[in-house]
């Protein structure tokens, strides 16, 4: 079984989300060719996913915006990063949910990628297969993500961590008052 | 993967049932009324969209149990949300318990209402409105030694901080309830005793109360002319 996930998207079935992990690797290399645009792939910080259904969600939404025509961002891989993130802020976002070239473990999100050609790149890159999914919650750091996504503890008596996340995540323009389209 | 199955076609929305990247999830799609003008009709779709979302998310911020949201669509005005499993609406256990037995319901329903009234005044502390309190907005979940109460259908929500609306709020479901439920006046009354017992401010709670009042008396002068 392949330690990556491959899915159609659940309103577009014949656009696809790709989620793979990476670990013990160097990020540098594989940062230069996403930031030079070599290669369109989205580099997210393990430290802030739970899981990959949180990516999942994310992934979901920033296809389905790109198909509505209103993005935030630049391309669907900027905007997938966008998304994961609680923050209106674009740059705020990308600095702390986006891998940095010091990251030694990596989450990478592929929108519509035919015949795996961008993950196989990735791999190459880095010299390294993906590893299972089930070992992002070894690397999630469940109290930096509570304290990004204001998780209150009245919350986390009757949720997880997880629900809490994916709710903010999917209602990010509507409970966030003021600037940004609806 | 993604069979929608139709679950519930009502006046406002259809509601389905389908997979969300592995999860059942409901699908409630709020579909166009011919009768209101387009533009209209447009951003009252739109609106309730937004409320239903919003207020969703603020009553889990307070602690209070809602389906989690997975997506939403303003392109065909859909929430994807959780499905509660084997969930039942407050309204369906209340008919299953007083066909059991007539004459001990209220008794075995009383903790019920006293989870309702805590929850309610958790809400209202919270300056939320639900704006459509009825025994069928209500699901239980759970073990009956452990059940868990949850809101849902926030579509007519807003935020207010005033008396008068928690007051209405109350009182849609004081009807919602006697109609749907015969003789539960003193259940009902459980619910109002649970909500001024949890709600810390005294003083706003009186003037909640003393608003229901107003609107009751209101209400029925007008049945009465009516
Ligand atoms: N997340 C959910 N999980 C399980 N059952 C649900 C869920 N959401 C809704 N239901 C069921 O579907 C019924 C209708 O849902 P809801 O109240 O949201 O729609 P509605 O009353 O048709 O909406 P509106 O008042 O906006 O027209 C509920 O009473 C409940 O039985
Ligand atoms: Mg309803």
């Amino acid at each position: 079984m392949a330690a990556y996930i491959k899915v159609p998207h659940t309103l577009y079935p014949d656009k696809t989300i790709t989620v793979a992990l990476y670990r013990n690797v160097s990020c540098k290399e594989l940062r230069k060719s996403v930031m030079s645009g070599a290669i369109e792939v989205s580099l997210l910080k393990t430290s802030m996913v739970i899981d990959e259904f949180q990516v999942l969600v994310a992934a979901n939404k920033a296809l389905h915006l790109q198909h509505a025509g209103t993005m935030m961002t630049k391309n669907v891989h900027s905007e997938i990063l966008f998304c994961l993130s609680p923050s209106k802020n674009i740059s705020e976002s990308f600095q702390s949910f986006g891998a940095a070239d010091s990251d030694t473990n990596v989450v990478v999100a592929i929108a519509d990628d035919q015949d795996d050609e961008r993950l196989d790149k990735v791999s190459e890159i880095l010299g390294k297969s993906p590893v299972a999914l089930t070992e992002l919650s070894e690397l999630a750091d469940t109290k930096l993500i509570t304290k990004a996504y204001k998780v209150s503890a009245d919350e986390l008596n009757s949720y997880d961590l997880r629900d809490a996340v994916v709710s903010r995540i999917s209602a990010k323009e509507i409970i966030t008052a003021g600037k940004g389209k609806v | 993967m993604n069979n929608k199955t139709l679950l519930k076609q009502g006046a406002e929305a259809r509601l389905f049932k389908a997979d969300f990247y592995g999860r059942p999830c409901i699908v409630k799609e709020r579909f166009k009324k011919n009768y209101r003008h387009p533009t209209l009709d447009n951003t009252l779709t739109a609106q309730r969209l937004k409320s239903e979302v919003r207020a969703n998310l603020r009553c889990r911020m307070a602690g209070i149990l809602t389906p989690t949201v997975y997506m939403v669509n303003f392109e065909n005005s859909s929430i994807y949300m959780e499905l509660v499993d084997d969930a039942i609406t407050v309204r369906e256990h209340i008919a299953g318990v007083q066909e059991q037995d007539r004459s001990t319901a209220n008794d075995v329903l009383k903790p019920l209402a006293v989870k309702i009234g805590q929850t309610l005044s958790k809400m209202h502390e919270n300056n939320i409105i639900h704006g459509d309190l009825t025994t069928s907005n209500m699901l239980l979940k759970g073990e009956p030694s452990d059940v868990k109460l949850l809101l849902i259908d926030f579509g007519l929500s807003s935020f207010e901080a005033s008396a008068e609306d928690k007051g209405v709020d109350l009182y849609v479901l004081e009807r919602a309830f006697l109609s749907s439920h015969p003789n539960t006046q003193q259940l009902f009354d459980c619910i109002l005793k649970s909500y001024r017992e949890s709600t810390k401010n005294k003083k706003s709670c009186a003037e909640i109360i003393s608003k229901l009042d107003e609107v009751r008396l209101r209400g029925r002068k007008r049945t009465m002319v009516g």
